[in-house]
């Protein structure tokens, strides 16, 4: 007995020992060097970013080291064996996130830029000019440094004769069939579109009215694109619509309809059915009135934006009053509750949007909707991708492609911080902010001080006393498919502008244009003046003024009215009364004939900024 | 029960433990096999090819899901074989005559699976740091430690069920078909993120996998799947496994633990 007493007690020690080594040898087992933190230079095409919050598209990880080597992401996870030769990023304290994947923009001039200048490193891009298409394929297939975010296209749109679509300038081959979709999808392919975009829109949510293809079409292209293996989008503003859209097998929605709030059992039909949604709630936020968009503004660096994002953000010509975008967002709320995918969208260049910036609006609308920040990013990032079948992007994955956003903070806890970026990296390098505020607009020319005034007594190349300008030309909707005519003649030291405003262009237009910088339409900085003053007389008719500014291709430029009498009068026109961020940037005037039709007359004289 | 009484059973469970250890370790049968192929897995599969193979965070995550494996042997093998083999050859029925109460020999078999996973995933952890540069936080290495060897409660539960229904030799051929299918069947040598998806969701039925996510979790390379999920399926399947075991001794006839040679013939 004496014995077994002996052997047991030996055993509880022996075990004591045991356990004792046991936890000894753990706390002798390797931790990570904290304080081996390195400096925050901005590393290039191979670095690590370690201890970081990341966000991998669908969920927030802590503690991630992710290595980036070629243009991808080589390597992720917990303290990873990195090469003690290569250049780490400090993440500690920040949030790591695939770049952003705006679901719903048009493309043209610099917004590839500005896109990408905010993170958005890819754009789904829901109707542009096919001529970019081939361009954009080569560039996104090429992992290197770039500029611009990676384009993604559905092309040409889809929509009636004078419909919605049809007023922006850009060709576009409507339809009027259904037997033509077939070959309509056909030709989409050829040039290039990654999937179709069909417009469903009478116009009347907007309190207008226009063409619209009928749901027969309608049902055909999304037939056709399904049969050519191509998804098929469609643009809605009304419930009915939608769900019409949703019975003929559209894949996504890419607007969310403002006219009525939808029932929860037809939510549940939309996501039984698999149909995406990008609500694009910055353009129908921004057009009831809201000021998120503005608010990202406001706590952006000015140097980051470009003339032409502050000239689309700060455009109010979309503005109506109303509570639709009440019901927009109520909308993505219970589609959201019922499982549709939404997929974020900002419409950008619309008007009261800007390119890249107002994605950071997005996310926060969204996030005002009821989704939660991972819902938020993920509409973002990995949702839009997958929804769009973009390959190798809206990750933090292996072997996708290196397109990242480094942010300050702590991102899960408030998405509004997406905006206090540290760095962005595309396709593995880090993308020069700081220059970008002119690299994607013409410089902007300085105007000389004091007033800019002709007065035609040199005829129709006018300019100031000084030189400065250069000239007058006629301007017509000739230029986007339109009808309308205009002439330009000097007769008596005045300006005799005559034309006719035809049918052929939703928005018909016909005048001269005051081309107010040293090249035709280039941006002037007219700053310190005022005012616009003129002389002028006509047929009694009601004209308009519109500004041009650094963005020339603005879809709908801030305009103000004036009568033309029989008598001479002076006009004058405060500039902020031209709805635009900045309206001393000026690139021309445009003098302009609209609704009604028909042949006008009018004069002008001693045109001045002041 | 007196002061006395209860030191002289503290003994009791003790000396078994003991006793229950060293024949363990007299048997190079069991001791090599379970000490030393999840050591030499890891060295082969973690630390020489780890780095270059599914990933450059192999090593770190093989590092847990190793350990798991490292656990699941002594703890199937101890139960399942070892309690089969013992009643097979009356070593149970001589261990029936003594006063030792019954409970004492199943916690032994018990300890010893702590005992040897403990030493398994030492070396591994060793390895891991010292072969292929793993660091983790201090807190995970002791959270690691602590929840791969939490799975001896599923993983013998899960033995002594096969060892109740199974004969002596039959028991450790039977303790290998589940052991190695289902090691790798829950990702414990490779991710089962590189399976076919219906191989996948086989995964989530097995204690094993349950066992390496939640291991994973603390390294932040689990699936995301959450650890009440992974918890809770432990839970009712360890009831399980024991309620089968039940079944198993009932139908032998002799109440908990079986005693008669031969076993269930």
């Amino acid at each position: 007995m004496n014995a077994g007493n002996r052997s047991g007690a030996r055993s509880l020690w022996i075990l004591a020992v045991a356990a004792g080594g046991f936890v000894a040898a753990l706390a002798t087992l390797p931790v990570p060097d904290s304080t081996a933190a390195p400096g925050q230079e901005v590393p290039e095409s191979r670095f690590a970013v370690v201890d970081v919050t990341l966000f991998d598209g669908e969920a927030f990880r802590r503690n991630q080291d992710v290595w980036i080597e070629d243009g991808r992401v080589r390597a992720l996870g917990l303290r990873l064996r990195l090469p003690e030769d290569l250049t780490r990023v400090d993440g500690r304290g920040h949030t790591l996130l695939p770049g952003l994947i705006d679901g719903h923009v048009h493309t043209f001039g610099g917004t590839r830029g500005d896109a990408l200048r905010f993170g958005v490193t890819s754009v789904l891009d829901q109707f542009t000019d096919p001529a970019l298409l081939p361009g954009a394929k080569s560039a996104r297939d090429d992992i290197a440094r770039t500029g611009e975010a990676d384009l993604f296209s559905a092309g040409m749109l889809a929509t009636a004769p004078g419909g919605h679509g049809t007023q922006f300038g850009m060709a576009v081959e409507p339809l009027t069939e259904p037997a033509s979709a077939a070959d309509w999808v056909r030709a989409r392919m050829d040039e290039g579109s990654d999937w179709i975009k069909i417009v469903s829109e009478d116009g009347r949510p907007y309190g207008g009215e226009m063409p619209s293809l009928d749901g027969e079409t309608i049902g055909a292209l999304i037939a056709a694109a399904h049969a050519e293996g191509l998804l098929a989008v469609v643009h809605v503003s009304t419930i009915e619509r939608a769900l019409e859209a949703v019975s003929q097998g559209a894949d996504g929605l890419v607007h969310v309809w403002i006219d009525e709030v939808i029932a929860e059992e037809d939510a549940r039909r939309v996501a039984e059915a698999g149909v995406f949604v990008v609500p694009t709630l910055s353009v129908i936020a921004s057009m009831f009135g809201d000021s998120t968009g503005l608010r990202v503004l406001d706590e952006t660096d000015e140097e980051l934006v470009s003339p032409m994002q502050w000239g689309t953000l700060g455009d109010r010509s979309y503005l109506r009053a109303g509570t639709e975008g009440e019901a927009a967002l109520e909308n993505v709320r219970r589609l959201h509750d019922a499982g549709v995918r939404i997929v974020a969208g900002t419409d950008a260049p619309n008007p009261g949007t800007g390119a890249g910036i107002s994605m950071h609006g997005e996310l926060r609308l969204l996030a005002r909707a009821g989704l939660a920040s991972d819902a938020v990013l993920a509409a973002a990032t990995s949702g839009a991708a997958e929804a769009f079948r973009i390959p190798e992007r809206g990750r933090i994955a292996e072997g996708y492609v290196a397109d990242l956003m480094l942010v300050r903070g702590d991102v899960e806890s408030d998405v509004s911080r997406t905006t206090d970026i540290v760095t962005i990296w595309k396709d593995g390098y880090a993308v020069a902010r700081e220059s970008a505020a002119t690299a994607s607009a013409p410089e902007i020319a300085p105007a000389p001080d004091g007033p800019i005034a002709v007065d035609f007594e040199d005829g129709i190349d006018a300019v100031s006393e000084d030189g400065f300008g250069s000239g007058w030309q006629v301007t017509t909707d000739a230029m986007n498919g339109g009808a309308s005519t205009a002439e330009l003649a000097v007769e008596g030291g005045a300006l005799v502008v005559r034309g006719e405003t035809k049918a052929g262009f939703p928005f018909p237009w016909a005048g001269a244009i005051w081309f107010t910088g040293p090249q035709p339409m280039q941006a002037t900085d007219f700053s310190g003046r005022t005012t616009l003053r003129f002389r002028t007389r006509g047929d009694g008719r009601s004209y308009t003024v519109m500004l041009f500014g650094a963005d020339i291709a603005a879809t709908a430029p801030p305009a103000v009215p004036f009568v033309a009498g029989a008598e001479w009068t002076e006009v004058e026109i405060p500039l902020e009364s031209f709805a635009t961020a900045d309206p001393t940037i000026i690139a021309g005037l445009a003098f302009v004939a609209q609704a009604p039709l028909g042949s006008f007359t009018f004069e002008l004289d001693d045109v001045e900024i002041r | 029960m007196t002061a006395a009484g209860r030191v002289h059973r503290l003994r009791i469970y003790a000396l078994e433990a003991r006793y229950q250890f060293l024949m363990v370790l007299r048997e190079p049968a069991f001791a090599i096999p379970t000490l030393l192929f999840p050591l030499i897995f890891y060295l082969f599969f973690g630390v020489v090819l780890g780095a270059g193979s599914f990933s450059a965070a192999a090593p770190t995550y093989m590092l847990a899901t190793y350990s798991v494996f490292g656990v699941m042997g002594p703890s199937l093998f101890g139960f399942g074989a070892g309690l089969a083999m013992e009643r097979d050859s009356g070593v149970l029925l001589l261990k029936r005559t003594t006063p030792m109460p019954a409970a004492a020999y199943l916690l032994a078999k018990v300890a010893m699976a702590i005992a040897f996973g403990a030493a398994v995933i030492l070396g591994i952890f060793l390895l891991g740091a010292h072969g292929a540069g793993v660091e983790l936080y201090r807190w995970q290495w002791f959270a690691l430690a602590g929840v791969v060897l939490a799975g001896v409660i599923p993983f013998c539960a899960l033995g002594l069920a096969v060892g109740a229904w199974s004969r002596g030799r039959a028991a450790v051929a039977i303790t290998n078909l589940v052991f190695l299918p289902m090691a790798m069947l829950s990702g414990l040598w490779i991710p089962i993120t590189i399976f076919p998806a219906a191989l996948q969701d086989v995964a989530n039925a097995l204690p094993a996998y349950h066992q390496a996510q939640l291991a994973l979790k603390i390294i932040d390379m689990d699936g995301g799947q959450t650890t009440l999920l992974h918890v809770s399926v432990l839970g009712v399947q360890s009831l399980a496994f024991l309620a089968v075991a039940a079944l198993g001794f009932r139908r032998a006839g002799t109440g908990a633990v079986s005693i008669r040679p031969g076993g269930t013939s």
